[in-house]
């Protein structure tokens, strides 16, 4: 150990301990970001076959979920919108990869999300509810948010939050597998992986807006993605991120897939004929260590 | 207990149960049409028939036929409805057993109020101001479940989940917790409700409960205008008592009858609710129900004076409540529930019973105080702060029972203009402070968006910003309000829903006609 490692350490127990007080999410153990994370993109109208590919590009999904696992599958579901409308992720693709996870031996699959409009309306109009209710397997639970299993966490390193109240399932899972839909979105450019995350935070989301980069940074140094797979099978070109106009949507049958959430997002904006560098939440997102927004960096398989 | 009697007492619990279960069904529970006739309670109700005739347009044969039904087989069989189904009637029995209501001799006098109530309602109803709700039993049942009883009930059992959720106790908390979703889904509100007059709701109904102590069933003999109404019709029903007056060797009648409805004056036919007790306490087993007799008197004890008193006290009330200025043109922000028709016509068809509060589901309507004018008690206001109302929600007007609030489909709805959306630049971020947020402008619901936004560039620290400004698009929004519930700021939200150009407004040939104001959302 040399100096300046001896003088870092030491520096992050004092910190560690200064906020051993709090409840707090040791964020020195995110596991350090992969050089050259994989990334797949794949196309095509058979959307099971589809969602099977991109995830055994990246090796299956036997890579991701251990046998026994606890995984938390947070799609897109905040909007009272019927499919065809790209507001929320295409209930068939949740479907697959759920069972892709039950499949890979998940000890349980639990599928929420905090919605905007009145949940129990969400989860049907969605389509999400009911086709994940035709699963017959024990192991899979489709929950609206329990108001009382959120807890306020400190962001110990955070930039724009330093407290936050967070939900409690999702952080405890053992994996975190995150199911945006890619939208335009008229305050964070486009709303992709990082932006779904804001749907396990409680507390009162709308004051985010003001600064949402390092929020979105923040709140996902707290909660871990392990695969982020975005839903671009039909995307929301205009008036997102609730749309309500077909024509606002364009089929693009993609699926983009990768365990490097900032890489994902990154690529995500291609969709809508940008450069990662115009979506602000990623320049922050790599900036900030949360992954690569390098797409020359970025291993395509 | 004789046969006739326990039938009595199944038909009333069997009513009241049914009744709740009817109000646990008035809730959004995964389907857009509500699969029962959750507000059948107030379609049997005679009184919102009434209230319903003397309001201008036509009459609501589609909804209140049932009530019609009711007054029929009143005329033919007596005030049976009091006895077997009123729910508020079987409480007060409940509640009389509990305060142990004094026997003893009654005080007729009193019994004439509830027709006096009754004339006097219904002259202010032809003049028109409709309050029959505020004095409905069946409204004032179910409001008070709805504004008070539910919502404590909610909070009891969340308390009592909370618990166990927090406290890991072994065994009990699993179960309990196994118990919870279950629970939550199907007995319990999805979200807890909340209500500004829960309190005085339930005063009320606590006052109408505390009478038991002076007289059993005070409330029904005494004040209640839906009794006196079919205790008019029952007149001449054929179900008669016998013997119809009382015998000269016993009095027990007088005393014990829960309606005092046989005195020295015979049986009153319009004040027994056939309650059938009267057959089981006569030491001799002489009472009678049938067909058969042709005694006893149905009259209704009420002098001229009186009459003509409370009828021209009814008809002055209009005329004196219309002093004031209508509560909409002074509040701009008394906003009704989509599908509201005329302020006016709204008032009158309005019976206060809380079915459109209760089913709501953004917990936007809020049961009026003084605020939507002096007759506006109890009536529904949506206030956008506290929630909003659902873009693709259509419940409200499929729970009125009167047609108050008009059903929509999910086509009319997306077009009802409940209110428009002003912007507070002295409050709203991106004007007054140079921040940005455009929370309004995401959550707005129509499909070409009411809030837009405008990129603009302003100076913030010597440097020049590029930021979106929101602006309201008064030909698109619909006032559903998610803007003002949704706006960040603290407090008073810096977007707020006024009912300028509501659709239900009568309007002049030159504004907007809310139906050719939007191509299709």
């Amino acid at each position: 150990m040399n100096r300046r490692a001896f003088i870092r350490r030491s520096l992050q127990v004092a910190a560690l301990t200064a906020v051993g007080g709090l409840p707090c999410l040791d964020l020195q153990a995110l596991p350090a970001v992969a050089a050259d994370p994989p990334l797949a993109l794949r196309k095509g109208t058979d959307i099971p076959r589809l969602v099977r590919e991109t995830v055994a590009a990246l090796g299956g999904m036997r890579r991701f979920v251990k046998p026994g696992e606890t995984v938390v599958v947070k799609p897109n579901i905040g909007w009272d919108r019927t499919v065809e409308m790209a507001a929320n992720t295409h209930p068939e693709v949740v479907r697959e990869v759920v069972l892709l996870c039950l499949e890979a031996g998940a000890g349980r699959v639990r599928v929420f999300d905090r919605t905007c409009n009145d949940p129990r309306r969400c989860y049907r109009q969605s389509g999400i509810e009911d086709i994940l209710r035709e699963i017959p397997d024990k192991r899979l639970r489709v929950e609206h948010m329990d108001r009382r299993a959120y807890h306020e966490l400190a962001i110990a390193g955070g930039v724009k939050l330093n407290r936050w109240s967070f939900y409690r399932p999702a952080l405890e899972a053992d994996r975190f597998i995150n199911l945006p839909i890619a939208k335009h979105h008229s305050i964070s450019g486009l709303t992709l992986g990082m932006k779904n995350v804001m749907g396990v935070i409680g507390g009162n989301r709308g004051v985010l807006h003001r600064g949402i980069d390092q929020a979105l940074v923040d709140i996902n140094q707290v909660v871990h993605t392990d695969l982020t797979i975005i839903d671009a099978t039909r995307i929301l070109v205009a008036n997102g991120p609730q749309g309500g106009r077909l024509e606002d949507v364009e089929v693009r049958n993609t699926l983009i897939a990768s365990p490097d959430i900032v890489a994902a997002d990154a690529m995500g904006t291609t969709l809508f004929g940008l450069q990662p560098a115009d979506l602000p939440s990623v320049v922050a997102g790599a900036r900030r260590g949360l992954g690569v927004m390098d797409l020359d960096r970025v291993r395509m398989v | 207990m004789n046969g006739l009697r326990r039938l009595r007492i199944v038909c009333q619990l069997g009513c009241l149960l049914g009744f709740f279960w009817l109000f646990v069904a008035t809730e959004y529970r995964g389907l857009d049409e509500l699969p029962y006739p959750v507000s059948l309670l107030f379609r049997i109700d005679p009184l919102a028939a009434l209230a319903d005739f003397f309001a201008p347009g036509a009459f609501a044969w589609r909804l209140l036929w049932p009530a019609l039904l009711v007054i029929v087989a009143t005329g033919l069989l007596g005030r049976f409805f009091c006895g077997w189904i009123c729910p508020l009637g079987t409480t007060l029995d409940g509640a009389g057993r509990l305060l142990k209501s004094p026997g003893g001799r009654p005080r007729p006098g009193l019994r004439k109020i509830k027709y006096l109530l009754l004339l006097g309602l219904s002259a202010a109803a032809l003049f028109g101001v409709q309050v029959f709700g505020w004095f409905d039993p069946l409204s004032l049942f179910l409001r008070t479940l709805t504004f008070s009883l539910y919502p404590v009930y909610n909070l009891f059992a969340n308390r009592v989940f909370d618990f166990f959720y927090d406290h890991q106790l072994p065994l009990i908390s699993d179960l309990v917790n196994g118990a919870y979703p279950f629970w939550r889904d199907h007995l319990m509100a999805f979200q807890q409700p909340v209500f500004a007059l829960g309190l005085f709701t339930a005063l009320v109904f606590l006052a109408v409960l505390l009478l038991e102590k002076f007289e059993r069933r005070f409330w029904c003999r005494n004040l209640c205008p839906l009794g006196a109404l079919l205790g008019l019709c029952s007149r001449h029903a054929l179900v008669r008592r016998e013997p119809a007056s009382l015998c000269s060797d016993c009095s027990r009648c007088q005393s014990a009858c829960r309606m005092a409805a046989t005195g020295s004056d015979g049986h009153a036919r319009s004040e027994c609710v056939l309650c059938f007790e009267c057959t089981e306490y006569c030491p001799a087993e002489r009472v009678r129900f049938g067909f058969h007799s042709r005694e006893g008197s149905g009259q209704v004890d009420l002098r001229r004076r009186e009459v003509v008193t409370a009828l021209a006290v009814g008809a002055l009330v209009g005329p004196t409540a219309s002093i004031a200025p209508a509560a909409a043109s002074a509040d701009s922000y008394l906003l009704r529930p989509p599908g509201a028709v005329a302020e006016d016509e709204f008032l009158r068809r309005c019976i206060r019973c809380g079915e459109c509060l209760k089913v709501c589901i953004g917990r936007a309507l809020q049961p009026a105080w003084l605020d939507a004018g002096p007759l506006g008690l109890w009536t529904p206001r949506l206030v956008a702060r506290f929630g909003y109302c659902e873009y693709n929600c259509t419940l409200c007007g499929q729970v009125c029972p009167t047609g108050a609030l008009r059903p929509l489909t999910l086509e009319q709805k997306h077009k009802t203009v409940i209110g428009l959306a002003v912007l507070d630049k002295d409050r709203c971020l991106p004007y007054a402070r140079n921040e940005e947020c455009l929370v309004c402008e995401e959550h707005c619901p129509t499909g070409r968006k009411a809030i837009v936004f405008e990129q603009k560039q302003v100076l913030v620290r010597s440097r020049i910003k590029m930021l979106k400004i929101p602006r309201v698009v008064g030909k698109l929004c619909i006032g559903c309000g998610i803007c003002e519930t949704r706006c960040p700021v603290e407090g008073r939200s810096a977007i707020r829903v006024t009912n300028e150009n509501e659709s239900r407004r009568k309007r002049d040939g030159l504004a907007w006609k809310a139906d050719e104001k939007r191509p299709s959302a």
